[in-house]
């Protein structure tokens, strides 16, 4: 596998198949300082836009990784090519995880430009969130086969914990927002049981090699 | 490492459901034809062959590769499934360029390649089409230009000429044999006139078996002695579709000429033994090996 | 027959089992857990509409706000610091020296008395005021335009909002003889269900004006999905049976876990209040005539734009409504409703009198999202219409002849 197979593969699929999305989630980063007051906050006012627009961006850039081919004919086409179909899911994985860790960045320094107290501890923080929900939506539509579900799962587990939250413990995403303690890490190795499960089960279940 | 496949008491499962019951075949260079009906396995023993689906148990060896083996295989074998498609906003090449990029060939060779396969296959002229604005032979086309990509040594077609047009339907058979030469082309298809022009091998399928294997020509030699021909009235064409297996008709003025395959001479008056052709012989060894043929009855 | 094996076809997929999890789950971590052992029944705090009580706390929180430059405004439920410009400073210290009375001296004066604290920021102090008079005989709808022009000034979403203003600055603690009326009506008035319906219909008017539209969208994409859709446009049924047949479907079976929730919400109000006299049929018919046209409307919204669009734009568009209606009762959970309020919030099983001073805009508002439901629901008709029958097909957005297309 050369590096320009790679490159190719990559910037295929990103025009063709991705790119909405991450247009889409640039969208839920620039309608944030609408939202939010993003001037003058300190920590736990910082934490509150920094642990509610970024899990939405994970939800719309993780969630449809599978949905290209949910055609069948697709799917075979695909899948009968030499490069393993996990690399192509773990590629848009990466590329997904890194536009959202470029947008949490952008948002993070610009709340630092305008005297914010946010931390690099802070938008670690809230990709570890990000990534979480977003990888609970990846599993769902990886083991339905179902976008729509995948976004069900996440959408709902957000808006529940907007409502929860320190009901759901470890497992809240607003966990800097409400003082609960030891939250980030565990969503984090959250995020990646759920990647590394979900592709196992498509390995596994779908044959999907 | 031999140029064949061989496959040795191979089953496969959906779940609890057998659909391939010891398949034993071995496939030669050249065009190999697997004829059977719909639900025969065909599709399921395609996508075994090209490691799409795992086999229960049995023996599969592609080019001295075992089945198992998915990256090799994929690497040596070319795939145009029954639906094939292709993300539909993408332009016809750009369509091949990520098909060959995941089939791991470099940039430049890559593009060389598209050129060739898109001047190949006539689809130079429809380049900057998006795939979804193709008609279904283009798609077809596309697809068998994608499976040829990385100039693999097995290539497996399954249903290719299904829904195109006479026309389309012989440029895609003269690409296919084309194609053959230094190659194994596994041509599966339910349309015996495919196989009787392109293929010289074939095996018959049905109920997830292999009916019968050989040449075209041990297969119409089975068959001689018991295809016939018969002009029959028309009052009485419904009663003979009822009694016979009918392969064939030609409506005349007055009378229908039928041809009928039949274990022994046809109870009728004016019924001639006949050469036997790929159609009726193909009927003839389902109706042979037990299996429930309906050839033309109401 | 059709609706039946439409009913069967939804039962069956995974989008509908999700959603009675999630339905059932928020109703258990909600309503269910708070009225175990008996609901809490609030602060003992109540609404008058004194309007010398309201302009004096209004006074005093814009004084302020204006001395520290920071309004506190909500205008999409979370917090949003807004600082003014000096142009904007003026026109509030303005209006802050009419309400008050006061010339330039004495309002340098007032505005020392303030009390200085610092909040998050060490090196930005804030200032609070309280005891801020307004000036003798001011018009209350003079106040109110003082207040509508502050709050555009701010952006919206202040304290200062007129609709606001009743419900912010004069709640006042409840004495024990009304504490003791307030119970009495829960118990005799409401007959505790009456209450207790009022707190479950909250809960699940918030879950119902989102979940929803999951399985609308999954149904309405799946014909497309499965690339059934061109056997079913050229079958015999018409466009208006299909989509209405599904429609009726689809609320009907995501109305059964509802109907469940107000069973054994009735069944755990008999547990937990034997002895008293329960009205039994409240617990049905307030929550269906409350929720049902939540229930419809995402719906008949999930149907339509899933049809002209597609499943991922209807769920990104009603998560936007949804977003919208609970910010808009967020700030007071209940007490307010709205005339055009989707979700309509009462957090509270007492609080009657505020539900019947609302009661007009809540049976408005009932009203007017099942009519916009129907509206929507026969443009899906429409829509579906127009695409079984090839009239979306030569229009393309972007591209050679392309509607969006830049003309030259």
């Amino acid at each position: 596998m050369t590096s320009g197979c790679l490159a190719r593969m990559v910037s295929s699929d990103v025009k063709h198949n991705f790119l909405i999305h991450y247009l889409a989630a640039a969208a839920v980063l620039l309608i944030t300082p609408v939202i939010f007051g993003l001037a003058e906050l300190d920590r736990s006012m910082a934490a509150l836009p920094l642990e509610t627009m970024p899990p939405l961006m994970g939800l719309i850039l993780l969630t449809p990784l599978f949905s290209p081919e949910q055609n069948e004919g697709i799917l075979d086409t695909v899948r009968s090519k030499k490069t393993s179909r996990q690399l192509v899911i773990g590629m848009r994985v990466l590329c997904a995880l890194a536009v959202l860790a470029i947008l949490i960045a952008a948002l993070g320094g610009y709340m630092k430009y305008n005297s914010c107290e946010v931390t690099l501890g802070m938008c670690a923080g809230a990709f570890a969130g990000a990534a979480a929900l977003g990888a609970l939506g990846f599993f769902s539509s990886a083991l339905t086969d179902n976008v729509i579900v995948g976004y069900m799962v996440s959408v709902m587990y957000f808006f529940m914990d907007l409502f929860l939250k320190n009901k759901l413990g470890r497992f809240c995403l607003m966990s800097m927002s409400c003082n609960i303690k030891g939250s980030k890490p565990v969503l984090a190795v959250t995020a990646v049981v759920l990647i590394a499960a979900a592709m196992l089960f498509r390995r596994v279940f779908r044959n999907e090699q | 490492m031999g140029n064949n496949i061989i496959i040795r008491n191979m089953n496969k499962f959906y779940g609890k459901k057998q659909a391939l019951f010891d398949i034993d075949l071995t496939i030669e260079q050249g065009m190999f034809g697997l004829l059977g009906r719909n639900g025969a396995g065909k599709t399921t023993l395609m996508k075994t062959l090209a490691a799409l689906h795992r086999k229960k148990d049995g023996e599969v060896i592609i080019c001295g590769i075992p089945v198992e083996k998915a990256k090799k295989i994929r690497s040596m074998t070319g795939y145009l499934p029954q639906d094939f498609s292709m993300y539909p906003n993408m332009r016809t090449d750009e369509a091949l360029d990520y098909l060959g990029a995941l089939s791991g060939i470099p940039s430049k060779e890559r593009k060389q390649r598209v050129e060739s396969l898109l001047k190949k296959v006539n689809l130079t002229e429809h380049r900057r089409k998006k795939v979804k604005e193709l008609s279904g032979g283009m798609k077809r086309r596309l697809g068998i230009a994608q499976a040829l990509l990385h100039d693999p040594k097995v290539i497996i077609v399954d249903e290719p000429t299904a829904g195109l047009d006479p026309e389309e339907r012989i440029r895609f058979r003269n690409l296919l044999c084309e194609v053959a030469e230094n190659r194994i082309v596994i041509l599966s298809t339910h349309i015996v006139g495919d196989v009787e022009s392109t293929c010289e091998n074939i095996a018959i399928m049905d109920e997830g078996r292999i009916l019968w294997k050989g040449t075209v020509r041990e297969l119409l030699e089975n068959a001689r002695g018991h295809i016939y021909t018969a002009n029959i009235e028309k009052q009485y064409m419904s009663q003979i579709k009822k009694e016979y297996i009918v392969t064939g008709m030609v409506t005349q003025a007055d009378y229908t000429t039928v041809r009928l395959v039949s274990d022994a001479e046809p109870d009728l008056p004016n019924a001639v033994l006949t050469e036997p052709d790929l159609e009726g012989a193909y009927m003839y060894c389902l109706h042979s090996n037990g299996c429930n043929v309906k050839g033309g009855e109401e | 027959m059709l609706f039946r094996l439409e009913c069967k076809k939804i039962l069956r997929s995974a989008a509908f089992l999700i959603y009675c999890v999630i339905s059932v789950l928020f109703f258990a971590t909600n309503y269910y857990s708070d009225c175990k052992g008996g609901v809490y029944l609030g602060e003992g705090t109540k609404i008058v509409e004194d309007h010398d009580l309201i302009m004096h706390g209004a006074l005093n929180s814009l004084m302020g706000e204006y001395a520290s430059n920071k309004y506190v405004c909500y205008p999409f439920g979370y917090y949003k610091a807004v600082h003014l410009k000096d142009k904007d400073q003026q026109k509030i210290e303005g209006y802050l020296k009419e309400m008050t009375g006061t010339d330039d001296k004495q309002f340098e004066e007032l505005l020392a008395s303030g009390e200085k604290y610092y909040l998050g920021m060490p090196d930005k102090p804030e200032y609070g005021f309280g005891d801020i008079k307004m000036t003798d005989g001011f018009s209350y709808d003079r106040f109110l335009e003082i207040m509508a022009d502050t709050d555009d000034m701010l952006g919206g979403g202040s304290d200062y909002a007129p609709e606001s203003l009743t419900a912010l600055f004069s709640q006042v603690a409840m004495n024990e003889e009304e504490l003791e009326d307030e119970y009495k009506t829960f118990i005799e008035d409401d007959k505790v269900t009456g209450g207790l319906a009022r707190l479950f219909c909250d809960y699940n008017g918030i879950v119902l004006a989102i979940l929803p539209v999951f399985v609308a969208a999954w149904l309405t994409a799946n014909d497309r999905k499965r690339r059934m859709h061109e056997l079913i446009y050229t079958r015999d049924i018409s466009s208006a049976k299909l989509v209405l047949t599904r429609y009726a479907a689809l609320v009907s079976t995501m109305f059964i876990p509802i109907v469940l929730e107000m069973i054994i919400a009735l069944v755990q109000a008999v547990v937990e209040y034997k002895g008293e006299s329960l009205d039994m049929t409240v617990m049905f018919t307030l929550p269906t005539f409350w929720l049902l046209p939540n229930l419809l409307f995402t719906t008949a919204a999930g149907v339509l734009i899933t049809e002209v669009f597609s499943a991922p734009t209807a769920i990104f568009v009603q998560v936007i409504i949804w977003f919208k209606a609970t910010i808009n009762g967020s700030r007071m959970l209940s007490g307010q409703i709205g005339r055009f309020d989707l979700i309509c919030r009462h957090n509270s099983p007492v609080d009657r009198s505020t539900f019947l001073m609302n009661q007009d805009n809540f049976i408005f508002s009932r009203i007017f999202w099942t009519v916009i439901s129907l509206v929507l629901i026969a443009l899906a008709v429409y829509a579906y219409d127009a695409k079984r029958g090839g009239r979306f097909n030569d229009i393309r957005l972007f591209g050679k002849d392309g509607l969006l297309r830049r003309k030259a």
